[in-house]
C-alpha cells in the first residue's frame, strides 16, 4: 500500500474531522452601553448594562406576549420576560467578566432589571453588583460571548460611563473591529496565550480603567 | 522475483496505518474536547475551536446576508420584488452557513465513509436531511408560534429538547454504526492473520464467507475465479482480489434507502436557529409564507454545500480504496479500518455533542 493511498485516507479523515469542529456564528447583534459605578470612596461597586438586540430577535422575544396595545410592549408587559432574561444570563456569567489590578472578580445577581419596547426592538437594563466592591487602580471589563453566538457591540455614543469615578480617572475602549478583523487575528499566538485564550476572545470589546 | 514482505509483515504495517488514522483522529478529537477546560456542559467557557482567515470570512459573509434578511422582511411587507431580494439572500446564507463547519456534515460525511456510500447517495442524502431541517423549523414555528401563539420561552425550550433529541440520536447512529463496522473490521483483521497458518493451503470458504457480507454473489463468483488464477502464484495475492468495494448498484439495492434514512433523521431532525428567528420574525410582520421560502432557500444553499462536501469525502475515500487495493493484500483491511475509524468519529460527536465537550451552535434562551 503506497503512501498515497494513506495520504487518500488521512484526507478523507481529517476533512470529516474539520467539518465537524462545530463553531457557532452570531444569531443575536446586542448594542450595549455600559456603566461603571463608583461609591463616594473610589471604590467600584458594580456595572450598570443596557443592551439592545437586534429587530429580528427583538421580535422572537416578544413573540406570545400579551399586551394591551398592539405592537407596543410596556415595562410590565415585559416584566416577566425580563426576569427570565437576567436569570438565563447567569448561565452565562452575564456575559461580563471584570479584573481588578488583575484579579478576577465576581459579581451577584443582577438588581434593578427591565426591558422596554422601542421602535421594534428590546433593551434590557440591568446593574451587576460587585460580589465584593473594590477599589484599584486599574479595571479592566470585557463584555462577549465566548461562543459567539451573541455578538456585542458597543455603542457609537458614549458606549462607556463613569459615575462618580474619581477623578483622573482614564477609560479606554477596546473594540473588535469587525467580525473579519478579528476572526482574522486568530494566530497561533492566540493559542499559545495560555488558558485565557479562546475564539470568542477575538470578539470582546475590552473596557480599561486607570485610575491615579 | 522482486522481494515481497510476508503476509504477516504486511498486515502489521496496515494494522499500523490504521492505528495512525485512528490515532490521528482521536488526537484531534482531544484538541477539540480540550477546548472547554472546565468539561461543564453548556458552560460560557465551552471555547470555540480554530477560526482560520477562511473561517473567519465565512463567518463574516453569513452574518452580512443575515443581518440583511430583518430589513428585507420588512420592506417585503410593502414592496414585492424584495422578496426576490430575501430568496436570494436566505439562499446566499445557507451556501455560506454550511460553509462553516458544523456537526451535520460531520455526521454526513462520516456515515458516507463508513458505509461505503456512492457520490450520488451522497447528494440525495444532503438534499433530504436539508429539506427536512428546513421543514422541522417550519414546523415548530408554525405549531407553536403560528397555531399555538405560544412564548419564546416556550419555544426554545422545544428547541433545546430537540436539540439534545438529535445528539443523542448521532451517538445512536454512531454506536451502531461502530457495532457494525467493528465486526467486519475484525472479520478482515482476522482474515490478514489467518493467511501464514494456513499458507499454500486454498481458502475460498474462509474468504467467501467473508465476503458475502460485503457483496452480491456474483462478486464473491469473480473472487473465486481470480483465486482459481492466482491459485499457482503468491500465496498473498489471493487478498488482491477481495480488496475491491461492492459497486454502486449493489449499495443502492434493497434495504439501502432504509438505512439512509436514518442518516437523514439523525442530521435533519435538528433545526437551525436561524431559521427559527427568520420564521418568527417574518410572522410577526404577517409575512409567514415570505419565512417559509426564505427557509426553504436557506435549506437548499446548504445541501449544495453539504452535497460538495459529501462527494468530496466519498471520492477521497474512493482514491484511497483504489489505490491501496491493486497493491497490497492488506487494501481490505485497510479500508475496512477506514470505515471503522469514520464510524467512531460519528459516535465520538454524537457522545461530545451529547455531554458539551463538543462546542456546538447551541441554542441560547434569555
Amino acid at each position: 500500500m503506497g503512501m498515497r493511498a494513506l495520504f487518500g485516507l488521512l484526507l478523507a479523515v481529517a476533512l470529516s474531522l474539520a467539518a465537524g469542529a462545530a463553531q457557532a456564528h452570531p444569531h443575536v447583534w446586542i448594542t450595549a452601553t455600559s456603566e461603571l459605578l463608583y461609591a463616594e470612596d473610589g471604590t467600584i461597586t458594580g456595572v450598570r448594562h443596557a443592551w439592545t438586540f437586534d429587530d429580528m430577535f427583538s421580535a422572537y422575544a416578544v413573540q406570545g406576549l400579551e399586551s394591551k396595545a398592539k405592537g407596543a410592549y410596556t415595562r410590565e408587559e415585559l416584566g416577566s420576560l425580563a426576569q427570565t432574561n437576567v436569570e438565563s444570563l447567569k448561565e452565562y456569567a452575564y456575559f461580563t467578566f471584570a479584573r481588578a489590578d488583575g484579579k478576577k472578580e465576581r459579581f451577584q445577581e443582577p438588581v434593578d432589571y427591565f426591558l422596554d419596547y422601542k421602535d421594534t426592538v428590546l433593551t434590557l437594563h440591568f446593574t451587576l453588583p460587585l460580589k465584593n466592591p473594590v477599589k484599584s487602580r486599574q479595571l479592566v471589563l470585557e463584555v462577549f460571548d465566548r461562543s459567539f453566538f451573541i455578538d456585542f457591540q458597543m455603542a457609537k455614543d458614549n458606549p462607556v460611563k463613569l459615575v462618580g469615578a474619581p477623578a483622573g480617572c482614564q477609560m479606554k475602549l477596546d473594540r473588535p473591529s469587525d467580525g473579519t478583523a478579528s476572526a482574522q487575528k486568530l494566530n497561533e499566538q492566540t493559542f499559545m496565550n495560555g488558558e485565557n485564550s479562546n475564539f470568542g476572545m477575538m470578539f470582546a470589546n475590552k473596557i480599561t480603567v486607570d485610575c491615579p | 522475483m522482486k522481494p515481497q514482505l510476508t503476509p504477516m509483515a504486511r498486515g502489521l504495517a496496515v494494522c499500523a496505518g490504521v492505528l495512525l488514522v485512528v490515532g490521528v483522529t482521536d488526537a484531534a478529537l482531544h484538541d477539540l474536547l480540550a477546548q472547554n477546560p472546565f468539561g461543564a456542559p453548556r458552560s460560557p467557557q465551552a471555547a470555540q475551536p480554530e477560526a482560520g482567515g477562511l473561517i473567519g470570512w465565512l463567518l463574516a459573509k453569513q452574518s452580512e446576508f443575515y443581518r440583511q434578511m430583518s430589513a428585507t422582511i420588512r420592506a417585503a411587507k410593502s414592496d414585492g420584488s424584495a422578496v426576490w431580494t430575501l430568496l436570494f439572500i436566505s439562499f446566499a446564507y445557507g451556501i455560506f452557513h454550511a460553509a462553516g463547519p458544523g456537526h451535520g456534515k460531520a455526521v454526513i460525511a462520516s456515515y458516507l465513509v463508513a458505509n461505503r456510500e456512492t457520490a450520488r447517495r451522497g447528494i440525495v442524502l444532503s438534499f433530504a436531511s436539508a429539506l427536512m431541517q428546513s421543514l422541522v423549523a417550519i414546523l415548530i414555528v408554525g405549531i407553536s408560534a403560528w397555531v399555538l401563539n405560544a412564548t419564546a420561552k416556550t419555544m426554545c425550550k422545544a428547541e433545546g429538547a430537540i436539540e439534545i433529541a438529535s445528539y443523542a440520536l448521532i451517538a445512536l447512529f454512531g454506536l451502531r454504526l461502530v457495532w457494525v463496522k467493528g465486526r467486519t473490521f475484525i472479520r478482515a483483521l482476522q482474515a490478514v492473520q489467518a493467511v501464514p497458518a494456513i499458507a499454500g493451503v486454498p481458502h475460498d470458504h474462509h474468504d467467501l464467507g467473508h465476503h458475502h457480507h460485503d457483496a452480491h454473489d456474483h462478486h464473491g463468483h469473480d473472487h473465486a475465479q481470480a483465486h482459481h488464477h492466482h491459485e499457482h502464484d503468491h500465496v498473498h495475492d489471493e487478498h488482491c482480489g477481495h480488496s475491491h468495494g461492492p459497486t454502486p448498484s449493489e449499495l443502492a439495492g434493497p434495504g439501502g434507502w432504509g438505512r439512509g434514512f436514518a442518516a437523514i433523521l439523525t442530521v435533519g431532525i435538528r433545526p437551525c436557529s436561524g431559521a427559527i428567528l427568520v420564521l418568527v420574525f417574518a410572522l410577526a410582520q404577517g409575512l409567514f409564507w415570505a419565512g417559509i421560502a426564505a427557509t426553504l432557500l436557506m435549506g437548499l444553499g446548504t445541501a449544495i454545500t453539504v452535497a460538495a462536501i459529501a462527494v468530496v469525502a466519498v471520492s477521497a475515500k474512493d482514491i484511497a480504496a483504489r489505490l491501496s487495493a491493486g497493491r497490497d493484500g492488506g487494501g481490505a483491511l485497510f479500508m475496512r479500518g477506514i470505515e471503522f475509524a469514520a464510524a467512531g468519529v460519528v459516535l465520538l460527536f454524537g457522545a461530545g455533542l451529547l455531554l458539551g465537550y463538543v462546542a456546538a451552535e447551541r441554542t441560547t434562551c434569555f
